[in-house]
């Protein structure tokens, strides 16, 4: 009966708190979540393609039918335990102006009410100042922020049940929740490099810019997540996921023919542009968690004071020595094909030139060692940050 | 359900009023004059009207109605075509629709994405063949949108249950989240979570004020890149026995970005329309010709009839990307030199194009005895309403005139509202700029069976005219309508009220 339970119970019954399966709102959550990136993804690449777009598009309803997974799933679990739920379910919900969910489904719903907000903002946004002249706009970012809740409210879902699932056991069941968690955690990594993707072009990596906006955003989730997770190799899991899903995008999208349908069109497109290539978060993910695993057994050391900026080093240092020379290599004709995609992520309305397989250093700061301590500094932040998130999360029990 | 306790009350009222203070109610810019384009002429064998309006933001979307006065086409297509980009760069061409309702009727709609010179291609087929037209459009950027009462009050609603929402579910993961299951927070644990309330309020309000500054920033941006004409300095000073006018292209984009030397239109690289203020009693059509290659500063000899006083100017220019522009001034005219003529240079020759009106709205008399008639019913003009603005000249016997080609149009009509906010310049082939075409034409964005707007332009023999025109705004306008007959301009004067 656990399969169809909204919620596994606990306190009553101990096993039951281990649960055999995904419960199937966690389930829908991260479904929910996965559209939604799937959806943003693709739908960047048809504005890159095609240009023009409606309401219903494909890469939109992706989008909407994981806002609705989302909303529809939470708010299912909040009517449910504060009206009909047992006593059980109820103990392990958080309260919400009178109404009782566990925390990421009232995450989730906040995010699903956030891109319903977002739509008549955006649409006002478009007739005021013009369609989508830039990605980063604050409509854009309310919508963002409630896709990233909504990711965040699926992995936080899933770490409760992990939580509460018998804390450091390693075997079976667990292993199943640990995985979720991880994986919407990838899904999470790779919604903030979509976010970051106009800043991340293999042509600004040797930019100051690029490795600032990296090291805010990156350090804090890995770290995070190594903390949190009850499974090993976290932050390389994490990130492994962010590749699968990036690369599976970057491969498949430009299979599909297409056409551009705006004016002018200086570069004639005749499949879906590709997203990006992934970046090579793996590596300095892999080191997080060396640094942060218990030499035996599982689970996260108790963090030092040097811990955040021992973590700031490796990241700042491995993701530089594997991101430098790698981005020249993705600008070099060699990775013009299907795998790398190197020539393959350019909108329509680009004028085609030398430009796209150099780097770009007109009005972008250069890396100099200043601005390698200063992306250092931020990635020691972040770090800091993350490892109070992560261990906070660690607790999360409901 | 507890109700609110009063520390929480007063965080959600410091949150809306915060929040309502970020909703900044731009007010909106009534755009100035008279941006839709008029194209009147056939497409191949389809004699068509063409009403292009262009967005006032961009990238934004233009409405494209195209009314076919003959015959029954099977389809329609619309394509934007930008300058640089040319044909090759097109995308590929819309459909437009039938307007249901209204017989000859199409619409359709494009997607302008860029500022700049523009041309709307315009296909019909059908079986009396296949024929294209081609519209120039300069798209400019004309304002930005302030934000309905309505629509204020529902953003800044769900804004308010955002941030609340937020901020509760920040109290709520520190309050029990982290709790064994079943077990109640106690005393220190509600303080802290409470205590993480206030703080969440506090970053979210200043994220909230970091958003609000960066709307204001776009805002400001949008602004800055609204449309804005070329400046001009315009001086008249006396020389010779005559007057003179300067016109100085003083602006420092003139000559950088996105701006290409004029073009002729017309055989003229700018024609200039002086309107004398306050009564719009004089026009001059004149046409000031460049010092130099850089096209900086032109000059034109004043028509000696003109009488002295302040005058609105206008100067339509064209640039070889088929940019066209209106150039706006006032400038005062001194009186004639009595006596000894004024030293320094005397200034370029008339130009024999060169056309005055002096006098108010009359009855249609014209020079010579020649008399014009605005032929319109007893509708009252009404703004946004398309229509037709038909006129009938005679000679002095009161025959039918016979008109002929003045500076390459049957016609040239200028309109203007009293304020001067609404000013344009009209040929029966409508409002776009000739010069313009051709400049698309010779970027190769041509076909057979392309029309140029000129069919009744050759071996014409009628006294009428018409103009299709969408007045803009309500208000009281002048017109000019100039037209060349027995070998000279005349200029017919008339006034019209349109009504909202």
């Amino acid at each position: 009966m656990e399969s169809i339970t909204p919620f596994p119970k606990t306190a009553t019954h101990p096993r039951a708190a281990r649960a055999t399966t995904l419960p199937w709102t966690v389930a829908t959550m991260l479904l929910g979540s996965t559209s939604i990136i799937v959806g943003l993804i693709w739908d960047i690449s048809w504005h890159m393609t095609i240009g023009r777009d409606t309401f219903w598009t494909p890469a939109h309803m992706a989008v909407y039918l994981g806002g609705v997974l989302a909303g529809l799933s939470g708010g299912w679990l909040a009517l449910h335990t504060t009206f009909a739920g047992t006593a059980d379910e109820r103990a392990v919900t958080v309260r919400f102006w009178g109404f009782r969910a566990p925390l990421g489904a009232w995450v989730a719903i906040w995010g699903a009410l956030a891109m319903l907000t977002s739509a008549p903002f955006d649409d006002w946004w478009h007739s005021a100042y013009g369609l989508d002249v830039k990605i980063i706009s604050p409509p854009h970012m309310v919508l963002a922020a409630g896709m990233i809740a909504i990711q965040i409210g699926a992995m936080l879902l899933v770490l409760a049940l992990q939580n509460r699932a018998a804390a450091g056991e390693t075997g079976g069941e667990s292993r199943v929740l640990g995985t979720a968690f991880l994986y919407a955690a990838g899904v999470v990594l790779l919604m903030l490099a979509s976010v970051l993707m106009e800043d991340s072009y293999p042509n600004a990596q040797h930019g100051a810019h690029f490795y600032r906006a990296s090291c805010l955003v990156y350090p804090v989730l890995l770290a995070a997540v190594a903390r949190a997770s009850r499974l090993r190799w976290a932050a390389t899991k994490t990130a492994l996921f962010y590749t699968v899903l990036s690369l599976a995008m970057v491969w498949i999208l430009p299979l599909f023919p297409a056409q551009p349908k705006l004016a002018p069109i200086n570069l004639p497109l005749d499949h879906m542009a590709a997203p990006l290539f992934p970046l090579l978060l793996i590596v300095p993910a892999c080191t997080i968690d060396l640094i942060l695993q218990r030499r035996s057994g599982t689970g996260a050391r108790r963090a030092r004071w040097w811990t955040a900026p021992l973590l700031a080093t490796a990241f700042l240092a491995l993701f530089l020595a594997v991101q430098w020379p790698f981005s020249k290599f993705l600008l070099s004709p060699a990775a013009q094909n299907a795998v790398f995609a190197g020539d393959r992520h350019w909108d329509y309305s680009r004028v085609p030139g030398d430009w796209m397989t150099q780097y770009w250093h007109k009005n972008r700061p250069p890396m100099t060692p200043r601005a390698a301590g200063a992306a250092w500094l931020i990635a020691a932040v972040s770090a800091q940050v993350g490892l109070g998130l992560g261990a906070w999360m660690a607790r999360v029990q409901r | 359900m507890r109700a609110l306790i009063p520390w929480r009350l007063s965080v959600l009222a410091i949150l809306a009023i915060l929040w309502v203070l970020v909703l900044f109610p731009s007010s909106a810019h009534a755009h100035v004059g008279s941006p839709n384009v008029f194209f009147e002429g056939s497409a191949g064998p389809w004699p068509v009207r063409i009403i292009v309006r262009p967005p006032a933001v961009i990238p934004g979307l233009a409405e494209i109605a195209v009314r076919v006065k003959e015959g029954s086409p099977a389809r329609i297509q619309v394509q934007p075509v930008q300058w640089k980009a040319g044909l090759k760069g097109a995308p590929p061409p819309d459909e437009a629709r039938p307007v249901r309702g209204d017989q000859g009727l199409w619409s359709g709609q494009l997607w302008i994405m860029t500022a700049g010179s523009y041309s709307v291609r315009v296909k019909i087929d059908g079986p009396a063949g296949e024929g294209v037209a081609v519209v120039p459009v300069a798209a400019v950027r004309t304002r930005t949108l302030g934000m309905q009462r309505t629509m204020s009050l529902v953003l800044a609603g769900l804004g308010l249950l955002l941030v609340a929402g937020a901020v509760t579910l920040v109290g709520a993961a520190v309050r029990e989240s982290v709790l064994p299951p079943g077990e109640e927070p106690d005393l220190r644990r509600r303080r802290w979570a409470r205590a993480t309330v206030v703080g969440a309020a506090i970053l979210l309000t200043l994220a909230v004020l970091g958003g609000r500054k960066w709307w204001a920033s776009v805002d400001a941006e949008a602004r800055e890149n609204l449309y804005q004409p070329l400046h001009i300095a315009t001086a008249a000073r006396r020389a010779g026995d005559g007057r003179l006018l300067s016109l100085v292209i003083d602006d420092p984009r003139w000559h950088e970005g996105d701006h290409s030397p004029l073009t002729s239109d017309h055989g003229k690289l700018m024609h200039l329309f002086l309107l004398r203020e306050p009564a719009l009693d004089t026009l001059a059509h004149l046409h000031p010709v460049p010092e130099d290659e850089s096209q900086d500063r032109f000059e034109v000899s004043l028509p000696r009839p003109l009488p002295a006083g302040r005058y609105r100017l206008y100067a339509d220019i064209v640039e070889e990307t088929g940019f066209a522009e209106t150039l706006t001034s006032t400038v005062d005219v001194p009186s004639l030199t009595r006596g000894i003529p004024a030293e320094g240079p005397i200034g370029p020759r008339p130009d024999p194009d060169d056309s005055w009106r002096t006098g108010g709205a009359g009855d249609g008399a014209l020079e010579g005895g020649f008399a014009m008639t605005w032929e319109h019913d007893a509708q009252p003009l009404r703004a946004n309403r398309e229509t037709e603005l038909r006129f009938a000249v005679r000679d002095a016997s009161g025959q039918p005139a016979a008109l002929e080609p003045y500076m390459g149009m049957l016609s040239h009509a200028v309109i203007s509202r009293d304020d001067g906010k609404v000013f344009v310049h009209l040929h029966p082939v409508g409002s776009f700029s000739m010069a313009a075409q051709e400049a698309f034409e010779r970027e190769g964005d041509n076909m057979p069976g392309m029309d140029h707007g000129m069919s009744g332009m050759s071996g014409i023999t009628t006294n009428e005219i018409s103009f299709p025109y969408e007045f803009p705004q309500p208000g009281h306008y002048r017109l000019w309508v100039q037209v060349k007959s027995a070998g000279a301009v005349r200029t017919g004067v008339f006034d019209a009220d349109v009504r909202p």
